[in-house]
């Protein structure tokens, strides 16, 4: 059979467009995203402890067996959230992702003037709306920028041996994301 | 004949776009990869330039990847010589880590799960590790126990290593600066 090559050279052109409006379409079509695999941990606005992988279970792919993790799935549009987490010994980070996961700010303990992070969490619209002395004493406070309306905070927390797991999870569990009032 | 050649099309276009788009995002990272020995490092997939092709495989993953100010994720999946990692061999990795305040060692199976194993260890980390006289290490990823610091590999026929440096001051500019000193990665004892 002779097979015309015009109307596949025309279907590879499309198969080509498909592709990349498919890649580009990936984050907002995924089921089994991030966002979807914390629903399922809790309500929003809340913080979560996420148990430690196991080779039999995981709630997110890939996240570091030597460290414990917790979440907060965030909502902002009603209001924007203060998030506190106090430190443990050793090193942990908070890193936010919007809606679809990507990153867009992360900070360590050592960025922490004492011994919590304390930050509050918003739109660009919300912050443009803090009133004007609000501005001044929002100096020593720490304001982050979300560029979306929902999105999601990994606070990691390095667990150097076994043995400190649960005190680390308590530690976790004090942590606090809700709103700032 | 007409009909034909929009079917045709139609076909072709759905299947080869659908295709590549899934082959893509199954196991990628995007572009913008550094190599350094057995070891590969994405740069730029832990800040808000990934590109879409790596955005793409971490939302059908559900993954989180790495804040680049957090931390590096290294992956190595074969061997100095390009060797794919055997899970039933000896898998020696060697020498010294990057400047960072902490890291880790992990091996997984090649869907990227962790091994099962008694002693439910699936990593070691720099507090932990003992280490050589001269500031180097070995790790042994093995499928029996061994002396030392051993990763058990529980057989599998392939696994993948990953080291992930926290609060790591290294610039991965590729192309320019130093290079990175990572671990070698041999592999010996394998079945024959």
């Amino acid at each position: 059979m002779k097979i015309d090559p015009l109307p596949v050279a025309v279907g590879l052109v499309l198969g080509g467009l498909v592709h990349l409006t498919t890649v580009l379409a990936m984050p907002r079509l995924a089921l089994e995203d991030a966002h979807a695999r914390i629903e399922r941990v809790g309500p929003a606005n809340e913080v979560h402890l996420i148990p430690s992988p196991t080779p039999f279970e995981a709630v997110l792919p890939r996240l570091d067996p030597s460290f414990a993790h917790a979440v907060c799935r965030y909502d902002l549009r009603d209001e924007p959230l203060r998030v506190t987490i106090p430190l443990a010994s050793d090193y942990m980070s908070v890193s936010f992702y919007t809606r679809h996961g990507m990153p867009f700010y992360a900070l360590n303990d050592r960025a922490a003037a004492q011994r919590v992070i304390d930050l509050q969490l918003m739109t660009p619209d919300q912050r443009a709306a803090l009133p004007r002395d609000e501005e001044i004493t929002a100096a020593d406070r720490l304001i982050v920028e979300s560029p979306s309306e929902e999105g999601i905070v990994l606070v990691r927390a390095f667990v150097r041996e076994k043995g400190l797991q649960d005190a680390i999870e308590a530690r976790l569990r004090e942590a606090k994301c809700g709103p700032v009032g | 004949m007409r009909a034909f050649f929009v079917i045709v099309a139609f076909i072709v276009g759905t299947l080869s776009g659908l295709g590549l788009t899934y082959l893509a995002s199954a196991r990628s990272n995007g572009f913008g990869a550094v190599t350094v020995g057995a070891w590969s490092v994405w740069p730029r997939s832990g800040t808000a330039d990934a590109d879409p092709y790596a955005r793409a495989a971490f939302a059908r993953a559900g993954e989180l990847p790495l804040e680049r100010a957090d931390g590096l994720l290294f992956e190595a999946a074969s061997t100095d010589n390009g060797t794919p990692l055997d899970g039933r061999c000896a898998t020696r990795i060697e020498g010294r880590m990057p400047q960072a305040r902490y890291w880790t060692l992990t091996v997984y199976d090649a869907r990227g799960r962790l091994i099962d194993n008694p002693a439910e260890r699936y990593a070691f980390n720099s507090t932990e590790i003992v280490w050589r006289q001269d500031g180097s290490f070995l790790v042994t990823a093995a499928p029996r126990a061994r002396a030392g610091n051993w990763l058990p590999t529980g057989g599998r026929d392939r696994i993948v290593l990953v080291i992930r440096l926290y609060d790591a001051p290294i610039g991965i500019a590729s192309r320019t600066g130093e290079p990175l000193e990572m671990p070698r990665v041999t592999q010996a004892e394998c079945p024959a």
